[in-house]
This record gives C-alpha cells, structure tokens and sequence, in this order.
C-alpha cells in the first residue's frame, strides 16, 4: 500500500510542480529581452510571388521582403512618393513622337540578401559558392516580363498597359510557347530573351531604366511603390521551381528590403529578420530617403511623439526581427492582444463598446497605456443608380436627377455608421477620400445632408409627391440589388429601405450571391445598387475613373457600375488623367465634382476607417490608409513589454490547491476505514 | 505457424484492397474534375491550364474502360483511372494536393511529428492513468470510492468530447491563466507548455470509459480461482493485484493498446484544430474545408493501412502467446 | 413536407402500442421492464420527456399563418406555436430572464419571458435547445432504424448459412472496419454531399459494422443449439427458424447496442457540426455557434451552457439505461429466469 500511495503522491506532486512552474507566455524566454515584434495572421498567404500576391497576407510578407523604386514618406499627407531603391524620382521627358520616357536610375552597390540561389553564378575567389550579386536594372525589366508573361497570370497585367509593346510581348510569348514544345521548356528568362523582351523596356548600363509609354500615364509611378515591380534575380526563378525538395519561389521569395523571409511555415508560423545585406545596414552613411527615419512631419505627428529627436535622420530598421503567427479565428487573437503577446491589433466588433466610448478609448485601456489610432482607408462606399434605366436614370432627364438627389437626403450616414460600424468612418462628400489630391475638406456636398423636408420637396418637384407618380397615379416602385444574402448585410440594406420609405418611395431588395449580382450587372438589368472601391495608390484618378464613360459596365465590362455617360466629365477626366499635380489639376477635379454633385449618380456614403490599438512599448506607430509595409519605421520597449506582460499574466493557482485539498478529503476517509476493516 | 502468418497477411492485403475500392468509389465516381480544377485555379484561367490542371492531379482518364484504345489491347482496361488509383497508393506514390499543388508525402511528413507530439504523450498518460486508477478501484471494490469513481466515470463518459474542450480552454487557458491557449512551437523547451492543457483535457475525456472498461477486466480476473489460491497461500492483497491480477488482464489491455497505436499517427482532428497544431488531424480539417479530394483519400488510405497492419499484428502477437488460437486455426484450415 | 413527420410519429406510436403489447404476453420481458423501471425510474421519466418533445415538434401543419412574419403555408409544430419564434425574437445577445439587452443595455421588447435568455441573432434559446431534441432523436433514431435491419441481415446470414455468403460479408464487414470510422465518415459526406438524409447514411454505414460482428457470433452460437438443430431435421424453411428462432434471440443484444449506438451517434454529430458537415438545428450546431462567445468579455455562457446541458442530460440517461439493461437482459440472468 506504502507503494502505491507514494506513486500517487509523487504523480500529484509533479502535476503541482508543473503547475507551479506553468506559464501561458507562448514565446521563449530568451526573446524577452530582444526587440522582436509580435503579429498575427489569419489565413496562409496563397503565394509569395510578386508578379502575382494581391492579398493582405502575402502584402504583410513581400512588402517587407522586396524593396521598390519608389516609396512612400511616411509621415506627409497627402501620400507622398519618394526615392527608394532609385537615387531621385523618375525623370519625365516627352519624346520626339509625342510619347512619354520616364528614365529611372538605381543605385550602385544594392545587393540581394544571401541566398543558395545565387549559386548558379559560379564559385567567388576563394572557392566557396556565390550567395548574392549587386542588383542591376535588368532585373526590374525581367520583373516587368514576368508580370507580362501570361503563365503567371499577374493581375495587375492590364495596369502596364501604356507601355509599348507590353501587351505584344504577352501575346508573342503565348504564340511561341504553343509553337514550340522546346522553347517552353527553357528557363523563364531564356524565353524572354528569345522573345525580343518589350519593346517599350529599354536596359541602359547597368543601373538606368527607360521606359516608352505610348500615351501618358502619370499613375504609373506608383506602380513603383509596390512590389510588382520589385528587381527580381532571374537565379531564384530558375532554382525554386518546387523539384528535388526545393521549394517554388512563390514561397520562397528573394529580395532587396529590410527584412528577409526566414521561416515560412505557413500554416503556422512566419519569421522575418532584419536583412544584412539591406542598403540601410550597409551604407547609412547615404542617409537614403527610403532607410532613414524622416525628420519632417506634421504638428500632430510632433505631438503624437513620431519626430522624437532620438528617431529623426536616424538609420532603418530598429526592429531585428517580425514573428507572424497564424490565429485563426478574431477573437481568440485579440485576447492575446490584450494579454500583451501581439504588439498591435484592429478591433473586433463584439469588444468594441467596451474598448471605445464616445470615440476615444475607455479609462480601462488608457490606464493600460494602449494607444489608439484611427486612420481613414482610401476608400469610398456608395448607393449607386444605373443611368441607363428609365425612371431613375440619365433618360428620366429632370425628373430623374430631382429623385435621385431627393433619395440622396433621405440618408442619415452617420446613424448608418454608429449602427453598423461602431461609428467608424467619414461621412463622404465626394468620390475621393482623405489623404488624397484632390480632397478638400472644407467642401459640403449639399445632398450629403439629411434632410428629410427638402427631400419630400424635391420629390414633390420630380413629379412624384408622396411617392405617387403624378402622370400614372401609381406609386413609386425601385428595386434594390444586392450581391450578399448574409443577416448583416441584410440589415444594412433595410436600413437604407426604411430611409427611403420615410419620403414615400418604396424600394424593394432582391439580394443574391455576388456571382448572380454581377451576372446581373452585366445584363443591365437592375436601378439601384450598393458597393464600395478600395484604391489601389493615392491618385484621385483611381476614384474618378468610376464614372467615366469608357469604364462603363454596360459599355466595356468596366467598374462603372452606374454606366454614368457625361461627355464634359469624360473630357475633363482624360485632361485630368495626363497633369501633374497643381493648380490647373485641382482646378478640373473641382469642375468634375460639380458635375458627380448636380447629375448624383451615386449617393456618396462614407470613406472607411481604421482602429488600431497599439502597446505602449511600441514607438513610432503611424497607420496608412493603404495597404503599404510601414513595420521598418517601428520601435520597440522589450524591458516595458515584459513587465507589463508579466503583470497582466499572473497565473491563478489556488483552485487546485483547493481541489487536491477537497479530493484528500474525500478519499483518506475512504482509505483509512479500508484497511481498519480488514485488519 | 508461417503458414498462419502467410494467411493473414494475404488477407490484409486483400482487405487493403477492398478499401482501395471503397475510395475509389467514393472519391473518383462521386467526383467532378471540372468543378474541383476551377475551385483550384480559379476562374479566368484558359482552358489549356485546366486541361494540364487535370493531367497532372490525374483526374483526365475515363474511370472504368479507356474507349480510346481497342477492344483486343490490353491498354483499353488499364489505361484508366481505377488501375491507376490502385497503382499509385499501392507504390506510396501520393501525387500532390488538389488545393494548393504541395506534394501530399511532404505534407504528411511534416505534419506526423506534431501528430505523434500531442498523441504519444496522451496515450501513454491517459493509459497510466487508467490502469492505476482502475486498479486502485478494483482494490478498494464495493467501498464508497468504488461507487463514486463509478458515478464519476459514467458522468465523465456522457459528456461530448467538443465540450471538454471548449470548456477546458476556457477554463484553464483563459480563466486561470496557467498554459497558452493555443499555439504550438517545435523547439523542446516551448513544447511542453502548449501541450499540456490538450494532454490535460484528453486524458480527463477519455479517463471515463477507461477506467470502466479496465475495471470491469480486472474484476473479472480478481473473481477468479487462481486469485483465490493467491490469497489462500497468503500473499498480501497489493502483491495479489499487481502480480497476479494485473499480469493476466494484461492481454485484453495489450489487444486495445496495439490496436490505438495506428491512431496516434493521424492524429486528433479535434483537438489539433482547438490547439492550433499543424498535425495531421489539421491537415484533414483543412482538406475538408478546402474539398482537397486527393490529400483526403491519402489520409484515410493510410488510416486504414495502419490499422490493418496493427491488427495483422495483434493477431501473430495473439496466436504466439495463445496457443488455443494457432491449433484452433490450424485444425480447421 | 408536414406529412412526413405526422406520418412518421403515427407510425411511431402505433409500432411503439403493438410492440408494448405483445411484450407483455411475454412474462420475460415483463419481469425485465419491470427491473429496468424500478432501477432507472428517474433516467426513464426525463428519457420519456424528451422524446414526448421530440414529437411534439415532429407533428406540424399549416395554418394560423400570414401574420407576424409566419409565411402562411409554413409548417408550424406544436413546439413553434407555444413560442412563437418570430414574434418574441429580441434585437440581440440577452441574458437568462433579463429585461435589457446584453449589449448597450436597452430594454427588452419582453422582458423576463426568455427563460435562457437569447442568442445573437435574438432568437429564445429554450426554443432552441427544445428544437433541437428532435434532430438528436432523428440522429440517433432514423440512423438506428436504417443501421439495425441491414446490421443483422448481414449478421444473421453470414453466421447462419455460413460458407461463401459468411466469407464475403466477412471480408465486407473488415473493409469496412478497417478505415477508421471518422475518416470514413467524412470521406462519405464530402461524397455524397451535406444533407440530413446523407449525414444519416453516413452515420448509418460507420455503425453496422460492430452490431454485425455481435450477430454474427451470436447465430453462430445459436445455430449449434439443439432446438434449431431439430427444427432443421424437421424440415422447417430457413426463414422461418431465423423469424422465430434467431431473432428473438438476438433481441437482447439489439436493445443494448441500440442505446450504446444512440449515444455514440449524437456524440459523432457534434464533431461534424465543428466541421461544418451537422444537421442543421442540432445541438452540435448550436455549440459551434457559440463557441467563440466564451472568448468574449464579459462572458456569454447561455447558449453553450443550454445546448450542452440538454446534450449531457440525454445521453447520461441513455447511458444509463444500456448499462441497466445490459445487467437486466444479461443471457445468463436470463437463462436463469427461465
């Protein structure tokens, strides 16, 4: 009995030493000390590829990992281009056959962090394997070819258009590769070679870019601040083609930037550390715009501690290494957040009235120190009306504009936004959102009201008092389509339904999937409807390009949903489109907006925005309306994080002591009386 | 003897062959390749990547008779998607995933480690566990802790699985704070911590049809004669329970034991999907969610492989030590 | 589709009157109802309550409709009725007989009516749970009516008639058993498709197979007994021996591997509701649901709690009624008796 009673003992004293000893610190001790920054992911990125990632998950990766041309400056709003991988921004020259040359001039001396893949160059002086060269501009123009080459389906194909011979170069490599079995078996860049490359791409030396664009396109550079058009080294290409246990360079990526791809296991866990090879380690004495802290801002980023004199003109990155973790589901990843083990979170909505009361933090969070900060996505949602239908379309001529702007004031945005977003959001006055050129704060839309009064007047005015057309005697019948038959989408669309029923006019719903709403936008078959734009880069004419003609639904399969056909707007978008930032472009966006104002096409709602809570260990957090890697220019406190950490995460021991208590209680008796009884 | 193994190994293969049919059945003729090459690459592609989509994952030959070749060629009966199904799981040669292009054998090796992490430790406890518990109950038979573990154990085994997580997570993970809610780390020194509230909770899900099953075993052998002899002569009721009654309950514990052990490998779909470990239990998950049709028929193909070999097993284990077994097969075959 | 579920509760308690009656002719079977009434008196009570929910909630029919957000040719039961779903349906999140919402705390359109409070999408989570008593009935009930008749005519004929048929139902059952039984079911499902009717298949295909090992080595015993070896020099028709001879002899074994089955089957259900392959309504769906409402701060523990309790109590009772009738129906007890 001694025995057995002892083991028994013995398992329960090691349970309770383990639990004694227990901690729920998901990351090892000896990173504590260590300036290593915590984030999490919720879905395994589908490719690393740059041609080709378009996703958030992916962006959070390349990003990070594939420098750029250009960038943008951190702190100035509007979004500002500056000079990343390139010494200055591109040169604009207008050639002699009225086409436009920007000239891009990289720098000497930029090398590729290490990799097995450069190996294929040959052995270096003193026998070992090569494991990284300088970058060259041919790099950026084989980048260009893989984003042309219809086998990796990039999607951003279309958006390189102006370039001469970039969609022949496409079609050219289709044709050879179905001519020719040995030719498609040949390295990518062998077949670009033998292709004749593109015609408008010109390599002059090492480090100059040219490019011919056949008509202009201003927004073109900023396709130079984002990872499509990363140099990409033709080795890595060749060597990670998934064969012989080597992974498929679309995990497993090899670029410029400042941090590079270390662990990848994408179902669980990402590590990224800081590259050595990266210019801003190497050679801080360039003081290069894209890899030293900036030293201008604004007065709210001097308040907001963001030009700290120990952060300004100072070299990038601080941060030595980024671990990504894979949670998947939103609200076990924010307990975590708030337990300290993610530096910085968005909000979920289930814990939102008690994280953010009358739009500033709740005393509980601010006695944690947590910051909060709010930033608006360049983006716009909007009811728009199909112009081509006969009631509420251009062909309604004046009756249809006085219903169109009548519905208009009959929508209380910011009650929809305290309903549905938390009160998160801007209310919108035109199509483009804050933070780009263009935008003018101080502008009213007069119809972005809500006033019901006036609403019924103009109703009134168009012909149909009370919701009764006055010709037929009939009531007013629109019908509403929606591509989501989820609850809360639902709700959101009564919600709209019962603001236009206060003025009388009745509107019905038909909701479907978003496969059979965009059937139906390509039949034409619908009045009104609901959706939203997200920018691409910081140029109004990604938004205003909307209600363009030639972007029609009907006409080209184009986003414009409304089919809005205003021959004054179209000319003054396409002189629009070619300036340059100034006077004279302000000038024609302000004519445009008057027009999108009077004729009401859509009925602008809001500009979307972001929450994101940060720790206070962490330095320098600014948030960007746009999807756009900002992790280089953060800080962090590591001694703070971990005795914060430590405070928040006492774990509760007494239970068990009382448990165990209680079981002895109950079993000794038992035990006791046994043995009296059988002695 | 050899020839009671040659039999029953045959007929494991002829059983391995019977489950090759039975997926074969439920994934290739239920199947429609067009849909699952769209869901992989979408929908814009051209329709030569499709074609190539569906050549390479071999969903592009007829499934019984291949028309293609000639009544007399033997090509018209073998060039088709049965004998290729048959031809690529018997070689162990799994292709790659229908969601993602990963080679199937990569993902089920890396995913057998993090498996046997939560499984192996979870068995081998939750065994212990049970044995001394049910023992020990066995001891101190028709006392008031006999009655009450038994209570226990009926209770415990009326509870679903889905709950003693939920409610285990909660409680030891967000409550008390001791262990990571979720999560896992390779590293030896990280591993213990995430582990220890699934090992906890398994051990407890399981410890009530344990502890009754082993209890109702050991009863019947303390009921016996030659324990009573035992008794008789003198020994001492512990040596009694370990020495006597312990050894020979032993083989109705071994015949379950062996046979869980295929199981450690596939790992727990619950509980790798609660605790965030990327075994092969989450692989399966994730096969679901994403209709990954090949890796599905690979993990059940190697399911059942084991548990087929692990029965092979136990019966040459069983014949060797029961000789009742081996006569008995030997007089009648 | 009212008249299916009329259909199937009529046909319920006609069969469930005939069987009661002719059982008790039989003065074995009285003696064992008896038993099993006297030891498990409390698990029968609550096991009888549910499955008079169960019916409750099977009988439906159309009428009464076209107000309150009931369409009018919707089929309502009697459980629809008492609590009227669409008319007692809150914003959102209440606690258990609360007068405020949960979130934001504004008054209830009724307050203290909802006994478990109410879920998130405002609907009473008793009406809920109560709903979902019928689908684990129809779990583990239409699957066992499926599973159990084609079980033993596998069984039956492989240990009676022996040879070549035992050979390959032999070889099927091992097939069979031999893919491990989750895997299995989920390979059925992603093939067959996501429906209640499928689920039930699938559930049914996983269950045969031990029930069929037991009858098997059942009639093998019983077809060596002296009695059936008479008949059979008799020249009584095969049928006939396996009607009046093997079957009542199986009886035992089928009762107890019912409720063992039973219990077993609304447990898998659970686990595919977490995988996204249940039947909807089920109390595994609803635990899905709410699963991640116990992350949230403060905590909702309502409708887990409902769901899991009404779970827990059903099968405990089950369980316990199996393990009294294994005692009760015990071959040896029952040689005895007679």
């Amino acid at each position: 009995m001694l025995r057995t009673t002892s083991r028994f003992l013995i398992g329960a004293l090691a349970f309770a030493l383990s639990v004694v000893a227990c901690t729920n610190d998901p990351y090892p001790g000896a990173d504590q000390r260590r300036k290593v920054y915590y984030t999490s992911f919720n879905e395994a990125p589908k490719s690393l590829d740059p041609a080709v990632a378009y996703d958030t998950a992916a962006h959070e990766i390349t990003g990070n990992v594939y420098g750029t041309l250009l960038e943008y400056h951190y702190l100035k709003r509007p979004y500002t281009l500056i000079p990343g991988l390139a010494k200055d921004l591109p040169k604009r020259e207008k050639a002699a056959d009225g086409g436009i040359t920007y000239t891009f001039e990289l720098r000497p001396g930029l090398l590729y962090h290490d990799d097995a893949c450069f190996a294929l160059n040959g052995k270096s002086a003193d026998g070992k394997p090569l494991r990284t060269r300088e970058v060259v501009a041919g790099d950026i123009a084989f980048e260009l070819m893989r984003v042309a080459d219809p086998k990796v389906a990039s999607p951003v194909l279309r958006k390189f258009a102006a370039i001469k011979g970039f969609l022949e170069f496409s079609k050219r490599l289709r044709a050879l590769r179905r001519a020719s079995p040995n030719f498609a078996g040949q390295p990518a860049h062998v077949q670009y070679r033998r292709a004749g490359g593109i015609a408008g791409i010109k390599v002059d030396g090492k480090y100059m870019l040219r490019l011919s664009l056949s008509r202009p396109d201003p927004q073109l550079k900023y396709w130079f601040a984002m990872p499509f058009t990363t140099p990409v080294p033709w080795e890595a290409v060749q060597y990670y083609d998934g064969d012989e246990g080597r992974p498929h360079f679309r995990d497993h990526p090899v670029g410029t930037g400042p941090f590079r791809l270390a662990i990848y296991q994408k179902r669980l866990r990402m590590v990224l550390v800081r590259n050595k090879n990266w210019y801003g380690v190497r050679h801080p004495e360039w003081k290069a715009p894209g890899a030293t802290y900036p030293t201008e801002g604004s007065a709210t980023d001097r308040k907001r501690g963001r030009l700290d004199a120990a952060y300004a003109g100072r070299p990038l990155p601080f941060i030595e290494r980024i671990e990504l973790r894979l949670e998947k589901e939103s609200i076990p990843a924010f307990n975590k957040f708030l337990q300290g083990y993610f530096d910085r979170s968005g909000i979920i909505s289930e814990s939102f009235d008690k994280i953010v009361l009358n739009d500033a933090l709740s005393p509980e969070m601010v006695a944690r120190g947590i910051r909060l900060e709010k930033s608006v996505q360049a983006s716009i949602f909007y009811v728009g009306f199909n112009m081509l239908d006969p009631t509420v379309g251009a062909k309604a001529g004046d009756r249809g504009r006085k219903l169109r702007q009548a519905m208009s004031l009959a929508i209380d945005v910011r009650e929809y936004l305290r309903l549905f977003q938390n009160g998160r959001g801007v209310v919108a006055h035109s199509p483009i959102p804050p933070g780009l050129y263009g935008y003018d704060r101080t502008y009213r839309n007069p119809y972005s009201r809500f006033d019901l009064a006036r609403a019924r007047k103009l109703l009134a005015e168009a012909g149909y008092p009370k919701g009764i057309d006055q010709r037929t005697g009939e009531p007013l019948k629109i019908t509403f389509d929606t591509g989501s038959t989820s609850a809360q989408a639902t709700l959101r669309y009564q919600y709209f339904v019962n603001s236009w029923r206060r003025i009388g006019v009745d509107v019905e719903v038909n909701a479907t999937t978003y496969n059979q709403f965009l059937e139906k936008l390509k039949l034409g078959a619908y009045q009104i409807y609901f959706t939203g734009w997200i920018a691409d880069f910081p140029d109004p004419e990604n938004f205003l390009f909307l209600l363009e003609s030639s972007s029609g639904r009907k006409a080209s399969g184009g986003s414009n949903y409304s089919n809005f056909s205003n021959p004054r707007y179209d000319t003054l978008y396409h002189a629009m489109r070619a300036m340059e930032n100034g006077p004279r472009r302000l000038e024609t966006i302000r004519e445009m907006l008057a027009i999108v104002e009077r004729e009401r096409p859509w009925i602008e709602l809001f500009h979307d925005e972001s929450y994101v809570l940060s720790h206070p260990w962490v330095k320098n957090v600014k948030t960007f309306g746009l999807s756009y890697p900002t992790l280089k220019y953060l800080d962090l406190a590591p001694q703070q994080r971990a005795r914060l950490r430590a405070s928040w995460n006492q774990p509760i021991r007494w239970p068990l002591w009382i448990a165990l208590a209680l079981l002895a209680a109950f079993i000794v008796p038992g035990i006791v009386t046994f043995f009296r009884e059988r002695q | 003897m050899l020839a009671y193994i040659v039999r029953r190994l045959a007929y494991g293969f002829a059983t391995v062959l019977g489950v090759l049919g039975v997926l074969f059945v439920l994934f290739f003729a239920v199947a429609d390749p067009d849909e699952m090459a769209i869901r992989a690459i979408g929908e814009r592609a051209s329709p030569e990547t499709y074609t190539a989509w569906k050549h390479n994952h071999g969903y592009d030959k007829p499934l019984l008779l291949n028309p293609q070749h000639s009544w007399a060629s033997i090509g018209r009966y073998t060039d088709t998607l049965l004998v290729e199904h048959y031809e690529r799981m018997l070689s162990f040669r799994f292709g790659r995933s229908d969601s993602d292009d990963t080679p199937i054998w990569t993902r089920i090796r890396e995913g057998a480690g993090p498996s046997l992490s939560l499984t192996l430790p979870l068995f081998v406890l939750g065994l212990l566990v049970g044995a001394a518990l049910s023992l020990a109950v066995a001891f101190f038979r028709d006392t008031y802790i006999d009655r009450s573990v038994l209570v226990l154990c009926m209770l415990g085994m009326s509870v679903a699985s889905l709950i003693y997580i939920i409610a285990g997570q909660y409680v030891i993970g967000k409550l008390l704070r001791w262990f990571p809610i979720s999560g896992f780390d390779t590293d030896p020194s990280m591993i213990g911590r995430f582990l220890a509230i699934p090992i906890l909770i398994g051990v407890l899900a399981e410890f009530g049809g344990t502890v009754r099953l082993y209890r109702t075993v050991f009863l019947e052998e303390v009921n016996r004669d030659y324990v009573r002899t035992a008794r008789a002569k003198g020994c001492g009721e512990i040596r009694v329970m370990i020495h006597h009654v312990l050894r020979n309950a032993l083989l109705p514990i071994i015949t379950n034991v062996v046979l869980a052990i295929p199981f450690l490998f596939i790992g727990s779909i619950l509980f790798e999907s609660f605790f965030g470990i990327p075994g092969l239990g989450a692989l399966t998950v994730e096969a679901i969610n994403g209709n990954d049709f090949s890796t599905l028929r690979t993990i059940v193909y190697i399911g059942a492989l084991l548990y087929i070999v692990g029965q092979i097993l136990t019966d040459i284990c069983y014949s060797l030590a029961d000789p009742r077994v081996r006569l008995g097969a030997e007089a009648s075959g | 589709m009212s008249w299916v579920g009329n259909a199937i509760v009529a046909v319920l308690l006609v069969a469930g009157v005939f069987i009661w009656m002719r059982a008790r002719r039989n003065r074995l079977w009285r003696e064992a109802m008896a038993a099993l009434a006297r030891r498990r008196r409390f698990a029968l009570i609550i096991l009888g309550l549910y499955v008079a929910v169960g019916m409750l909630d099977a009988v439906s029919w159309v009428g009464g409709g076209g107000v309150q957000g009931v369409a009018a040719s919707e089929a309502r039961s009697v459980i629809d009725r008492i609590f009227k779903p669409s008319v007692f349906r809150e914003k959102s999140y209440s606690a258990p007989f609360a007068s405020a919402e949960f979130v934001g705390g504004a008054a209830l359109t009724f307050p203290g009516r909802h006994v478990l409070g109410t879920d998130i999408l405002g609907d009473d989570v008793l009406y809920k749970t109560l709903k979902g008593i019928k689908v684990a009935l129809l779990i583990g009930g239409l699957t066992c009516l499926v599973l159990i008749p084609l079980a033993l005519l596998f069984g039956v004929s492989a240990g009676y008639f022996g040879g070549r048929i035992d050979d390959v139902v032999f070889f099927v059952m091992s097939t069979l058993a031999s893919i491990p039984n989750l895997l299995l079911l989920i390979a059925l499902i992603m093939a067959l498709g996501k429906g209640t009717l499928q689920v039930c298949f699938a559930l049914g295909i996983t269950g045969w197979v031990g029930l069929s090992r037991l009858t098997r080595a059942e009639t093998l015993k019983l077809r060596e007994l002296e009695y059936v070896q008479a008949a059979r020099a008799l020249g009584v028709s095969h049928p006939t021996i396996v009607l009046r001879h093997i079957l009542p002899n199986l009886s035992h074994l089928v009762i107890i591997t019912f409720a063992l089955l039973f219990t077993g089957l609304v447990l898998s259900e659970t686990i595919l509701a977490y995988l996204g392959i249940g039947l909807d309504g089920s109390w595994g769906r609803m635990i899905d649901q709410a699963r991640n409402e116990l992350s949230r701060d403060p905590v909702i523990w309502w409708t887990i709690a409902a769901a899991s309790a009404a779970l827990f109590i059903l099968v405990l009772c089950v369980n316990l009624i199996a393990d009294a009738l294994r005692d009760i129906l015990d071959p040896r007890t029952l040689r005895e008796r007679a």
